[in-house]
């Protein structure tokens, strides 16, 4: 993808961020994945004040020392950046053409939690955060979904397994 | 995300989403949602804004423990820019406990 269109990408998310009506036409142009059959699932067990909780989101937070995601293939980038759960400044970037992210940047609460979920398990609230966090990015499509739900999901599910996570909360862009 | 979620909780790992195009959340089929008609980018709401970002975690882990039926969307009543966060309160002990102990 040229620099140009990455360009004309990001104009796009400005505007149908700044006016939501524009972006009705974008999201019935696209078709999204249907899943079918059964949806998985597996029940809550522990109340909110005993579990570890992990934070997913597919907004494209990565650290500044990590490679940024690809945004040069119009299918998307399907890979995982791991997180360290850091609420220092400057701790995160973001890569992502489309959406505006300059309101996430100022407080990347709104789109990763973690400041305010420390608060929670500071109430005693919510139990305790892993030692880690997992950052996508999304608008994955064509070839790039079946890597992301066969290859990418269960890398990350495993390590959630191996983090003994008791719930995950994942937050979109 | 959705296609995320579906992995870790076929993982075992009890999951919750918050969904910002409720169209897409519907096709893709994640087990427990929470929906919020909010713009690209701010599915916790307003930099800056505590209170608001709080509420958004307390109806999200309302849900979590609400939902029985997997595929479920909760839609959140609050609107962009038009609600008062400032006297929102957490829930309770028994709304962030599972219903049946296991």
């Amino acid at each position: 993808m040229s620099s140009l269109q990455r360009l004309r990408n990001r104009l796009i998310a400005r505007l149908i961020t700044r006016f939501p009506h524009l972006a009705k036409g974008f999201i019935d142009n696209y078709r999204p994945w249907e899943s079918e059959g059964e949806i998985p699932w597996t029940a809550v067990s522990k109340p909110l004040r005993d579990c570890r909780l992990a934070l997913v989101t597919t907004a494209g937070v990565h650290h500044p020392d990590q490679t940024p995601f690809d945004m040069r293939d119009s299918d998307g980038d399907p890979s995982w950046r791991e997180l360290t759960g850091e609420t220092l400044p400057g701790a995160y970037r973001i890569t992502h053409d489309y959406y505006d992210h300059s309101d996430a940047e100022k407080d990347l609460n709104i789109v990763l939690p973690l400041e305010r979920l420390r608060e929670l398990v500071d109430e005693k609230l919510l139990g305790s955060l892993n030692r880690r966090h997992f950052g996508f990015m999304g608008h994955i499509d064509g070839r790039h979904i079946p890597t992301l739900i066969e290859k990418s999901a269960r890398e990350v599910a495993g390590k959630l397994c191996a983090d003994e996570v008791d719930l995950v909360l994942l937050t979109p862009a | 995300m959705g296609l995320i979620q579906r992995e870790i909780e076929r993982a075992g790992i009890p999951t919750i989403g918050i969904s910002i195009v409720r169209d897409y959340t519907a096709k893709v089929r994640p087990p427990r949602s929470v929906f919020l008609k909010w713009p690209f980018g701010h599915p916790l709401g307003e930099p800056g804004n505590i209170s608001q970002q709080r509420a958004v975690l307390f109806e999200t882990f309302r849900a979590l423990y609400a939902i029985d039926t997997p595929g479920t969307i909760i839609d959140l009543p609050f609107r962009w820019r038009r609600e008062n966060y400032s006297d929102v309160k957490p829930p309770g002990a028994e709304d962030l406990t599972p219903k049946t102990a296991s």
